[in-house]
């Protein structure tokens, strides 16, 4: 895919400024009603959905000149897919895809951020997105889990590079094998030999490390003879089920969110949430479970001469298949959680602030748009904000911390073991 | 001074006056303003005579006071503000240009009253949104342009209601035709293809009829005006709420224009409505007094084409559940007056002689925007400098009349007084110099300003001012139109 | 034209670093213009500042809310009010809001809502600012245009601020009128077809009795928004007519009776895209209703202060539609959810870029506000030279429709005709272009209407010269010359 490609895409934004709002049918009142952080912060309408394509469109038809400002546009993004929900409530065209492609653009140009250029040296050399301490299987040490490539196993579990490397975060491995032992499910790790799926590369811009990621990981997958993989971190989910499926390198390869699976083996009678755990709790959608989780849409047709219809007819995503349902089906299985909703939820959740490398290339700006999110969840009265991403909750963690809030985060997987255990 | 001559050329003979007792009658009215003579009185026929006599002014340096109602006037407008003026007193073109039941509108020349027009449009079933008793020789265009409050504030979605389009030639002379009345095409090309001069906006950015309302003259001659009409009702229900709580009043009427259930809907208190219901002073009008509430609402529901009473049923339903919850009662009768007789009176003009004239013969009106928070400060404020000055808040008629939707109120005090009795003429003077002074203070907007208390109040708010002047040296570059109205 | 580095610092200075911008990167996402600078004042003071060293600098300015299409000179001054994002005072006794430029109508409505009330919403879509001079569906009960708005803060092109009416004399927004005559003769708009120079920093608006619940029950993942279920005392019908006479009639009464929540005049094809979630399923929908219709009709809600009410109201329209023969749309009546989509989309206002936009991603309309009957019976002509483009693909087919609606109950009315199509297809724009002068130019000739984009000597001419005494306004507001009138849309 080019830029290119979107030409007609970006050509039919005509600056409704929808991007940078819920959608309209879901505005409550005078908070809450934004959307697009990028915009809320920076003010400019460049900053928008909107105006990223008029950018686009604009260095198509007349060259592309690189300055300080474009590139401050163009990585102050956390890639979160909300724009392009909210447009494509009543657009026909691709808004996510124009602007990562024009992020792309940018690092094949060499147009990059340090920070993110950082970042991904650290990919190149140890298959990891963050900072590497010890060895990627340390955290299941004395475990005794099965070597997914070693044995023939049902599911791999995929666990990802924060979780894996985190001292903080690799309590939510060990949470999640716990449950998956709990239901007797049949599944193994890759342990040392895991490599980061690509995803957040992906949104960084760095599409050929990416694809370099994916191979790799589908070698591996292959080799083992793995149907299923099931992951606890969001941008691990998208990168499987969405990315490698968009560039034809996922095959038949089921992807399960540890949410989605949780909730099947609830619903199927292998998991029984039975512990009370009394506490009031507000739900946080991570962008690549739910708008961005929804799968690929592979197509390919004309235009119709007459008008904007297409033959086959073209299916955008819109939002509408995310996952969003099983986690709050799960939430809402434990005994003793009161669950309120937020005011930006599901297809329109506000982002933690952590993607699209903003979490390194701007760690103020991340966590401005962190504290954004855990005021509205207090403002549901809740005393806990529960998600299902890593990133989400490391970033909300410190937002929590900073901010001095008594809110409490927690991952679903950790309330889902407090009330089986 | 202009030449006598040069005026008969454009009027004919006969039409320009300028004996003693003539001049003498235009030189003032009740209004405590200074008299000052004319020098002319005109009663142009035709609009291009209009527009020939300002050109002259021009030429000349003459100021001109249009004049649209018969007498008596009572807010200093139609006095000259200086020496060597001409009236233009337009009260002899009567023409009722048409009535067009479909589009709901009307349009009329300058000196057509309430008491003719409102049988010729009641003929084609419509009904005009009124001010309150207007006197019989008041002119419907001059009513309008002064933006003079109507009695049903649901048909009033903006305050320039239920003026639609005017005709007018500005101070320069120039012609102008405001709203769709522009163009293209002359008023007459309009007709032919169905045009009817009913959309007020326009054209371009201005919405050019807003400057002329309130003007009092000050921008130029108006010679003809559409309005919009509403429709005549096929039964009506009118219903009188009395209270000495004024605050409960407020609620309900508020409820019912909300609800837009209600078309007439007012509130005036025992003195006013005495007044306009006594026929005998002061015995009478003092047993009303005594037999009325403090407060009484009048409202009037209305049923037209479709299942008439099916409607009033449903709103006489959704009232109930609102009385109720006020802890008030809607009845026909209140202290002797009946819903039906306030509704037969308000649809007509005033009877002879005005009622605001009955008791005494002189009445000085103070009135006012307001908000419903503020208002009863402000009637407390009044009462308190009447009864300082002597003249007793008793006597003060107060009509409460909900404006634009309910988005504001409009307040009026009446002073009865006996012009012919310096003392009360003093007091009244003096009462009503400072009660504008106080009420602003305590958030009256004084938003058509009359008479000598006009400087207070344009001052008030020197900004707006700033701006208004600017526009006004435009369309009257020479200052002949109406000088020193408005604060001009 | 690059702002020197003194005077750029001397902006920055009001407003700060960070709200200031004359990167080259940004003009495409702000009308593809080449600015001097977009500015981003927080406040009235903040717009004041800036005004005046417009004035100081001799440079020309124009505001935007949300700035939805547009067209400007380049080398301006944009001023982009969207910090100017809060809701002042909602007074709901006296029945009206205060906002700030950049409130868009959503957010009015939704709080407003809570309280019992709502406001007229710009056609276009609740994304757009809530201050805005506007008419859309809901006109037949809270009326359009100039008319919703009370007191107004405004900063003149000199940099005064000046505070009209009420909120001049008494600090309170309820009236814009006055003392004597109004200023709202000129300060009638922040947005063309015509605009007040200068700044509207604050406005206050009208607003109206919401029979409806506080929220509205609305369901589903986006694209699929409906209710979950339709609110008590509320209906929502379309009906076709077996002539355009027909409903013109059925439209008058209805607007007599005072019946309509809202009335909107939608051809099915609009319908169509309002209520479907690509274009696909739009153009199959239109195809199937086109089945159902008889003729041109409009979309209806009818909403009840109380069952009482309701019955009422529901009686009246049926006796109305059967004496006009009308016919309702067996796909809304019939649809609980159908009918939850387009009350959804028909009250808060989130249908209007698929009625209009989402087709064929650019439309060029003629919208005209006035007298309801008259600017019908050209639109009947402008839709047939419609069919020419339609038959040789170079619009959207939509049936050489047009739509519009009674305004305050059928006092006042609007309507608009538009062609949509593709901006990249050869051919389509200039076509369109053309047809669209064409129709101004017969409403003109014809004596109907005149619109007002154009030559503005022309166009005066036949208005009573109503630009020469603009100009002269103008002149005497803006004696620098500074303030820009025509720009952006909404």
């Amino acid at each position: 895919m080019s830029l290119e490609q979107y030409q007609e895409h970006m050509a039919m934004c005509m600056r409704c400024s929808c991007c940078k709002f819920i959608p309209m049918q879901r505005v409550q009142g005078d908070k809450y009603t934004y959307v697009c952080p990028s915009i809320t912060k920076y003010n400019f309408h460049s900053y928008s959905g909107g105006g990223r394509l008029n950018i686009g469109l604009a260095m198509l038809k007349n060259g592309f000149k690189y300055t300080d400002k474009l590139l401050d546009i163009v990585y102050n993004c956390q890639m979160c897919g909300a724009c392009g929900v909210s447009c494509n409530y009543s657009m026909d065209m691709e808004v996510m895809e124009p602007i990562n492609e024009f992020r792309i653009k940018c690092v094949e140009g060499g147009k990059i951020n340090p920070a993110l250029e950082k970042v991904i040296a650290g990919l190149r050399k140890e298959g990891s997105m963050v900072p590497v301490k010890g060895k990627r299987g340390d955290w299941a040490s004395g475990l005794n889990l099965k070597n997914a490539a070693k044995e023939k196993v049902d599911v791999l579990y995929h666990v990802g590079c924060l979780t894996s490397y985190d001292k903080d975060m690799q309590r939510l491995a060990r949470t999640t094998v716990k449950i998956l032992q709990k239901a007797d499910v049949n599944f193994g790790i890759a342990g040392d030999n895991e490599t980061c799926c690509g995803g957040r590369a992906y949104q960084m811009g760095y599409e050929q490390d990416f694809l370099n990621q994916a191979k790799k990981n589908m070698a591996m997958i292959k080799k083992a003879g793995v149907n299923t993989v099931v992951t606890s971190c969001a941008d691990g989910y998208q990168a499987f089920k969405v990315l490698y499926d968009k560039f034809n390198l996922k095959g038949n390869l089921e992807v399960l969110h540890i949410s989605e699976f949780v909730d099947r083996l609830i619903k199927d009678g292998k998991l029984k949430p039975q512990k009370k755990v009394a506490m009031a709790i507000t739900y946080h959608d991570p962008c690549h479970l739910g708008r961005l989780g929804e799968p690929w849409i592979h197509w390919e047709g004309k235009k119709l001469s007459k008008s904007f219809v297409f033959d086959p007819p073209k299916e955008y995503r819109r939002g509408t298949h995310g996952i969003y349902e099983p986690p709050r089906d799960v939430l809402k299985s434990i005994p003793g959680i009161k669950f309120t909703e937020m005011t930006r939820i599901k297809e329109y959740a506000w982002c933690c602030g952590a993607g699209g490398g903003v979490n390194e290339s701007n760690p103020e700006f991340a966590q401005w748009t962190a504290r954004e999110r855990i005021e509205e969840a207090g403002s549901t009265g809740a005393e806990a904000i529960v998600t299902a991403c890593p990133w989400c909750e490391k970033t909300f963690n410190e937002t929590v911390k900073g901010n001095g809030s008594s809110l409490k985060v927690y991952d679903i997987v950790e309330l889902v073991e407090k009330a089986i255990s | 001074m202009i030449e006598k001559e040069r005026l008969v050329t454009i009027v004919g003979p006969g039409k320009v006056i300028n004996e003693p007792q003539v001049l003498q009658a235009y030189s003032q009215d009740m209004s405590f303003v200074n008299p000052v003579r004319p020098a002319y009185v005109v009663t142009p026929n035709k609009a291009d005579e209009v527009q020939k006599i300002i050109q002259l002014a021009n030429d000349t340096q003459t100021p001109l006071v249009p004049v649209s109602s018969g007498p008596p006037h009572f807010r200093g407008d139609t006095v000259p503000g200086t020496g060597g003026a001409v009236i233009v007193d337009l009260s002899q073109m009567k023409k009722v240009i048409f009535v067009d039941r479909a589009r709901r509108v009307a349009m009329v020349e300058p000196g057509v009253t309430f008491d003719e027009l409102i049988p010729v449009v009641n003929k084609e079933g419509l009904r005009l949104n009124m001010p309150l008793l207007p006197r019989k020789c008041k002119s419907v265009a001059g009513s309008i342009l002064e933006r003079e409050p109507v009695i049903m504030p649901k048909y009033q979605w903006d305050i320039s209601d239920p003026l639609a389009c005017a005709g007018l030639f500005f101070g320069t002379g120039d012609e102008f035709r405001t709203g769709q009345a522009a163009g293209p095409g002359t008023i007459e090309e309009q007709w032919a293809v169905g045009g009817v001069q009913k959309s007020p906006y326009g054209p371009g950015t201005g919405s050019w009829h807003r400057l002329i309302q309130g003007a009092q003259g000050t921008m130029g001659i108006v010679t003809w005006i559409s309005m919009r009409c509403e429709i005549l009702p096929s039964i009506e229900e009118p219903f009188v709420v009395g209270s000495s709580n004024l605050d409960s009043l407020i609620e309900l009427s508020s409820w019912l224009i909300r609800l837009r259930n209600v078309n007439e809907c007012f509130i005036l208190n025992k003195t006013n409505l005495a007044a306009i219901f006594a026929k005998k002073y002061p015995t009478e009008y003092q047993n009303l007094k005594d037999n009325l509430p403090a407060w009484t609402l009048f409202y009037n529901l209305a049923g037209y084409e479709y299942f008439p009473e099916e409607r009033i049923s449903a709103y006489i339903k959704e009232i109930n559940d609102l009385t109720q919850r006020l802890r008030i009662e809607a009845v026909k009768t209140v202290g002797g007056v009946s819903a039906n007789e306030i509704l037969k009176a308000v649809q007509q003009p005033s009877g002879e002689p005005y009622w605001k004239l009955r008791y005494k013969g002189a009445c000085q009106d103070i009135f006012f925007l307001t908000i419903y928070d503020k208002l009863e400060g402000q009637i407390g404020v009044m009462n308190h400098l009447a009864d300082e000055a002597g003249y007793g808040a008793s006597n003060i008629g107060i009509y409460i009349q909900p404006v634009v939707q309910g988005t504001s109120c409009h307040c009026e005090f009446n002073l009865f007084f006996d012009s012919g009795n310096p003392i009360e003429l003093d007091r009244v003077k003096t009462l009503s110099a400072s009660a504008t002074r106080e009420l602003m203070a305590k958030g009256a907007f004084f938003s058509r300003p009359y008479g000598e208390n006009t400087g207070m109040i344009v001052n008030r708010d020197a900004a707006t001012f700033v701006a208004l002047h600017k526009i006004k040296k435009i369309f009257d570059p020479n200052n002949v139109m109406n000088p020193g109205k408005t604060g001009f | 034209m690059a702002l020197s580095k003194e005077i750029y610092t001397v902006f920055e200075d009001v407003v700060g670093p960070e709200n200031i911008c004359n990167d080259y990167v940004i003009m495409p996402s702000y009308f593809g213009k080449d600015f001097a600078a977009i500015i981003l004042p927080k406040n009235t003071a903040e717009v004041q500042g800036v005004v005046k060293l417009c004035n100081k600098y001799k440079l020309k300015f124009r505001p935007i809310c949300t700035g939805w299409k547009g067209t400007f000179p380049e080398n301006i001054i944009l001023l982009d009010l969207r910090r100017m994002n809060h809701i002042i005072e909602i007074n709901e006794k006296n029945m009206y809001a205060v906002v700030e430029p950049y409130v868009i109508s959503a957010q009015l409505q939704a709080e407003l809502m809570k309280r019992g009330f709502h406001f007229n919403v710009k056609g276009a879509g609740t994304n757009t600012a809530a201050m805005l001079r506007g008419h859309g569906h809901l006109d037949q009960t809270t009326s359009g245009d100039d008319r919703n708005h009370l007191a107004i803060e405004w900063v003149t092109p000199e940099g005064n601020i000046v505070r009209s009416g009420s909120l001049g004399s008494t600090d309170e927004w309820f009236s814009g009128d006055g003392p004597g005559p109004s200023l709202r003769s000129i300060l009638t708009s922040a947005v063309p077809p015509g605009s007040t120079p200068g700044v509207f920093t604050k406005a206050a608006v009208k607003i109206y009795h919401w029979p409806g619940p506080s929220r509205l029950p609305v369901q589903g993942v986006s694209p699929n928004i409906t209710l979950s279920e339709i609110p008590p005392n509320f209906m929502a019908r379309y009906y076709s007519f077996p002539s355009l006479e027909k409903m013109m009639q059925a439209e008058f009464k209805i607007g007599e009776s005072e019946i309509a929540f809202e009335l909107m005049g939608f051809n099915v094809a609009m319908v169509a895209n309002n209520m479907t979630v690509s274009n696909e399923e739009g153009e199959e929908v239109f195809n199937q209703l086109k089945k159902e219709i008889q003729g041109v009709g409009f979309f209806i809600i009818i909403a009840g202060n109380c069952a009482a009410d309701f019955e009422y109201k529901k009686k009246v329209l049926k006796h109305i539609i059967n004496e006009t023969g009308g016919k309702s749309l067996e796909s809304i009546e019939k649809d609980p959810r159908t009918e939850g989509i387009l009350l959804t989309n028909c009250i808060r206002i989130s249908g209007s870029i698929r009625e209009s936009f989402r087709s064929g991603g650019w439309f060029a309309s003629i919208p005209m506000m006035g007298q309801r009957d008259l600017t019908v019976r050209w639109a009947v002509g402008a839709g047939k030279a419609k069919r020419s483009l339609i038959e040789k693909g170079l619009i959207v087919d939509d049936g050489g429709g047009f739509f519009g609606w009674g305004v305050e109950h059928g006092h006042l009315g609007k309507t608009e005709i538009f062609c949509q199509y593709d901006p990249l297809k050869p051919g389509a724009e200039e076509a369109v272009l053309k047809w669209k002068e064409e129709q101004q130019k017969r409403a003109s000739d014809e004596h109907y209407f005149a619109m007002l984009w154009g030559p503005e000597d022309e166009i005066g001419k036949g208005l009573c010269n109503y630009q020469s005494w603009w100009s002269k306004i103008k002149k005497a507001i803006d004696p620098n010359g500074v303030a820009l009138e025509a720009g952006s849309l909404v």
